[in-house]
């Protein structure tokens, strides 16, 4: 794999969150503390957790619509305060403007973007991009009339159109059929082989993380969660979701992934380092006896 | 057959069998004999205060409408002139409330702190009747046009301004991320996402205005005078012309309808489905 | 309350009628009843035109907004009762501005109604707990129907109901019973017997012989900035009223102004309350041919027995000057001034005494004749 880890594109450090309690119980509620780990340049990094753990919320810190309690993110050397163009987002529900098509929805963000390009240029620019997502023939309809994947698809051409430097995706396949999942994965892929942005995604299928990512960061259970471990995905690229499964490490990294979500993920803080920062696991490089259960601190 | 068909269709027959029931109850008795000077000072069997048949009724309307732009004077002109000056006071004050309904709703829409501050004054002012402005506005702007229109203005803002703040309150939050991932100005906010966004909200508001503006126009026209579809109502009430009274308040019915179409179909172009 | 006109410098302006007139095209506004006969005919009949004047006769909803239009400026002279130049000089009611009154439109013309329940009742002790309709406040028809009441023992504020009804819905309002009856001007009168709801108990003109009515008024600022129009104006109404008075004009003035633009009823009404020649709903055709009656001199003396009926209810109170603010509102000076002009005889005095249900009015003990009345709160 690469050494790009070795330059920190983005650094979060000792993220905290936490809510006042519900008023009868008092106190404070910590969904999740001294959170630290590094993203580099051009890197997919995907985050798995069971829910509650607080994976959005970190993905709200790092588009910037979200204070942290504590910590801090840095971002191509500079703190993140607020949110960016240089951070493109693709939410959970779309997020699209319902009362234009889906190319002026595109052509909203190129425009926010390259504010000095004549309209031919923004238009162009926003009809390739929806022609990667395979939306040619939906251009003029309206987010109402298109399918859930569709609307997806749009959401992902208008966020790639602007190219950001960090991509942040919130769980974008989550609302949709399998068979359409398996489809726009394999057109994700196709786009981000092409711009290799850095990603950060947020996804509760263990195989679509395993075929885009090239880290999986694991979180434990909420209150008081952390970013467990951060496992190496050593399979090399161009993936195909067909033929990955044939790959021989395939499942060796699913199941440690699973163990993990199953049992590990229940308990509590032995699991990280004291400075925060998740363990780097290659569950590929591990002895057999130890594949099967993810290490303790 | 469609519903729609029989709808319309039962919707006729219910009308014939009203006017008909109108018509043959509205009939006043014959003149049997020659009237003596008495009765005719006093206007004959005939006249008595009654309601007129739909006949005389439609009989007034082709007179009034086949010569609607007639001028003998300052106080009799056709139907269309009254209408016309009627909306033209409408439509002032109408723009005018929208010019400020607007951008303050706008405001208190966006800021919390505004709406807690004009909320009060928003509470007590709403619900003073627009007639009871007319004395006042008469005292201070002296002049009864413009006081028609102040009326006018007064009592159409307070839907435009509430639907207004309600919608831009109501903006979905997941736009306004998207404008501030794109890192949009307010001013660009307000107009690219929050506008499109509450537009059909500001609109029913709207719609709701011009409704109650061209009911008060007539009333407030009644009490003052001058040219207009109020006072015309007020004219043929002196006279106690019943046929020219029903009339005109058809013709009222048919242009707040026709007011309400126009708004209604400006709300339509600007909804969208989410 | 001080003077502030110049009446010498009004009566000179006056006279000046040989100069050029400062402002020809004038609005004036007219509530739509025979009262402002004159004032309405001057205009299809070249009244107005004789005297180089361009005027529109503005019909008006009624007397609070004639008042209202009058101070705003928006009619340059306007009819009105012969009490609201007084209470608008004195600022009874409204701002105090000085009014004038140079010219009364008619005597008699009014009326007490009855609605056909009442057919016999005729006897006023049995109105106990009527309601009756008068046009406005500071009207003759107010302290007309006061008076008579009173006169039979009954206290206005008291026994019975007084509502101020505009005069076009007066018919209305009897018909749906919420009135008993009303002192009203005609054509309404006329018009509820027409419409077979009410008739006709008794005319003002049996309650007091040639008593004032409406009124022709302007602001003070009339006669003292545009003189010349002002006499034109007083010339043309003086003559109109003139006209009016005879009664071979009678019925084609009511053939004048009874359509739309004008009064807006049926010729017939207008043609039976002008000639006098008319049904009085109790199956008679009764001959009264000054039932209305249109003179313009303004007397003092009216000036001042409504003053004192002012004081009598209430409606002003502590000292008034009589005198004074009679001669200064009734400027019967401009009136003889124009009749002398047209070629009239104007009365030589100002002042004369009244027989009112037969109790005298001494116009000189005004104060006294205010405090006389068992009924009443001066």
């Amino acid at each position: 794999m690469s050494d790009a880890r070795n330059s920190k594109f983005v650094e979060v450090t000792g993220l905290t969150q936490r809510f006042p309690a519900p008023k009868d119980q008092g106190g404070t509620l910590t969904v999740y503390e001294n959170v630290s780990f590094d993203i580099a340049k051009g890197e997919f990094v995907c985050i798995i957790g069971h829910s509650g753990c607080g994976k959005s919320t970190i993905l709200s810190t790092l588009a910037g619509l979200n204070d942290p309690t504590e910590g801090g993110i840095i971002m191509n050397g500079k703190e993140i305060r607020g949110p960016s163009l240089e951070r493109g987002i693709v939410f959970q529900n779309y997020s699209l403007l319902p009362w234009l098509s889906a190319l002026n929805n595109v052509v909203f963000g190129v425009r926010a973007r390259f504010p000095d390009w004549s309209k031919d240029e923004v238009r162009a620019h926003s009809e390739k991009f929806l022609s990667l997502v395979g939306l040619d023939a939906a251009l003029d309809r309206k987010p109402s009339q298109l399918s859930g994947g569709m609307r997806q698809r749009v959401s992902i051409a208008r966020a790639f159109a602007t190219q950001p430097s960090l991509l942040l995706l919130d769980e974008p396949f989550g609302a949709l059929d399998a068979l359409t999942r398996g489809t726009i994965q394999d057109e994700l892929l196709k786009i981000w082989s092409e711009t290799r942005q850095t990603v950060f995604m947020i996804t509760h299928d263990v195989d679509e993380a395993i075929l885009l990512a090239d880290r999986i960061l694991l979180m434990s259970n909420s209150p008081n969660a952390r970013v467990a471990e951060a496992v190496e995905i050593a399979i090399e690229r161009p993936r195909r979701r067909a033929e990955i499964i044939d790959n021989p490490g395939y499942y060796t990294i699913r199941n440690y992934l699973v163990n993990f979500l199953h049992s590990e993920a229940k308990r509590p803080a032995q699991l990280v380092k004291t400075d925060g920062r998740p363990r780097a696991v290659n569950p590929l490089t591990l002895s057999p006896n130890r594949r099967a259960e993810p290490s303790r601190a | 057959m469609g519903t729609r068909v029989k709808s319309i269709g039962v919707s006729l027959l219910m009308l014939i069998v009203l006017l008909g029931a109108w018509e043959l109850s509205s009939q006043p008795p014959a003149a049997t004999e020659a009237l003596t000077e008495y009765e005719l000072l006093m206007g004959g069997a005939e006249q008595e205060a009654r309601v007129p048949p739909p006949s005389a009724v439609a009989l007034r309307a082709w007179e009034e409408l086949s010569d609607p732009f007639y001028d003998k004077g300052p106080n009799d002109k056709g139907i269309g002139i009254q209408v016309a000056y009627s909306l033209a006071r409408v439509l002032s004050g109408f723009f005018l409330a929208a010019l400020i309904a607007i951008p303050v709703g706008f405001l208190i829409g966006m800021s919390p702190v505004m709406y807690g501050a004009l909320n009060p004054y928003i509470q007590v002012l709403r619900p003073i009747s627009p007639l009871a402005w007319m004395p006042l506005a008469l005292f201070i702007i002296q002049d009864s046009n413009a006081s028609a229109v102040f009326v006018i203005f007064i009592c159409s803002i307070w839907p435009m301004l509430m639907n207004t703040a309600f919608g831009v309150a109501g903006v979905r939050k997941d736009w306004v991320n998207v404008a501030r991932t794109h890192e949009l100005s307010s001013l660009k906010t307000a107009f690219q996402v929050i506008l499109p966004a509450a537009a059909p909200t500001i609109l029913t508001g709207m719609r709701i205005s011009i409704g109650i503006a061209w009911l008060v126009i007539v009333a407030a026209e009644m009490l003052v005078g001058g040219t207009g579809v109020g006072y015309y109502v007020w004219n043929e009430w002196n006279n106690l012309d019943l046929t020219s009274v029903i009339f005109s308040i058809l013709v009222i019915g048919v242009i707040g309808m026709l007011l309400d179409l126009g708004l209604s179909a400006a709300t339509r172009l600007v909804t969208y489905q989410e | 309350m001080s003077s502030i006109l110049p009446m010498g410098a009004i009566k000179a302006a006056a006279q000046d009628a040989a100069g050029k007139l400062e402002k020809t095209k004038l609005s004036i506004g007219f509530v739509p009843i025979t009262c402002a006969t004159p004032i309405i005919m001057a205009k299809p009949l070249g009244f107005y035109e004789r005297y180089g004047l361009d005027v529109d006769v503005i019909k008006t909803a009624g007397w609070a907004v004639a008042r209202d239009k009058s101070l705003a400026g928006e009619y340059d002279a306007s009819h009105m009762l012969t009490p609201m130049p007084l209470a608008m000089t004195m600022g009874a009611g409204s701002i105090a501005e000085p009014y004038l009154m140079p010219a009364v439109e008619n005597i008699n013309g009014q009326a007490i109604v009855l609605h056909n329940d009442h057919l016999d009742k005729r006897d006023p002790k049995d109105w106990k707990g009527f309601k009756f309709g008068v046009p406005f406040e500071y009207s003759m028809h107010n302290f007309l129907l006061r008076y008579y009441v009173a006169e039979h023992g009954l206290d206005p504020d008291v026994d019975i109901q007084i509502r101020v009804v505009p005069p076009p819905e007066m018919v209305a309002n009897l018909r749906a019973g919420n009135l008993d009856g009303y002192l009203s001007p005609d054509p309404f009168n006329q018009r509820a017997v027409w419409e077979k709801i009410g008739f006709i108990h008794i005319l003002t003109k049996d309650i007091w012989e040639g008593h004032p009515c409406c009124a022709f008024a302007c602001p003070a600022s009339m006669a003292t900035e545009t003189p010349n129009t002002y006499a034109a104006l007083l010339k043309s109404i003086v003559d109109a009223t003139q006209f009016s008075s005879n009664p071979e004009n009678r019925s084609d003035i009511a053939t004048a102004i009874s359509p739309k633009n004008y009064l807006n009823q049926p010729e017939a009404v207008v043609r039976q309350v002008l000639t006098g020649r008319f049904a009085d709903g109790l199956g008679n055709v009764l001959d009264v041919p000054d039932r209305i009656d249109f003179d313009p001199f303004p007397w003092h003396s009216m000036a001042v027995w409504i003053l004192t009926q002012m004081k009598r209810w209430g409606y002003v109170e502590g000292d008034i000057d009589y005198r004074q603010i009679a001669e200064q509102v009734y400027v019967a000076s401009d009136c003889a001034a124009a009749m002398k002009e047209l070629g009239y005889e104007p009365p030589s005095e100002t002042y004369k005494s009244y027989s009112i249900m037969g109790k005298t009015f001494d116009p000189a003990r005004p104060e006294e004749y205010a405090k006389s009345f068992p009924i009443g709160k001066a």
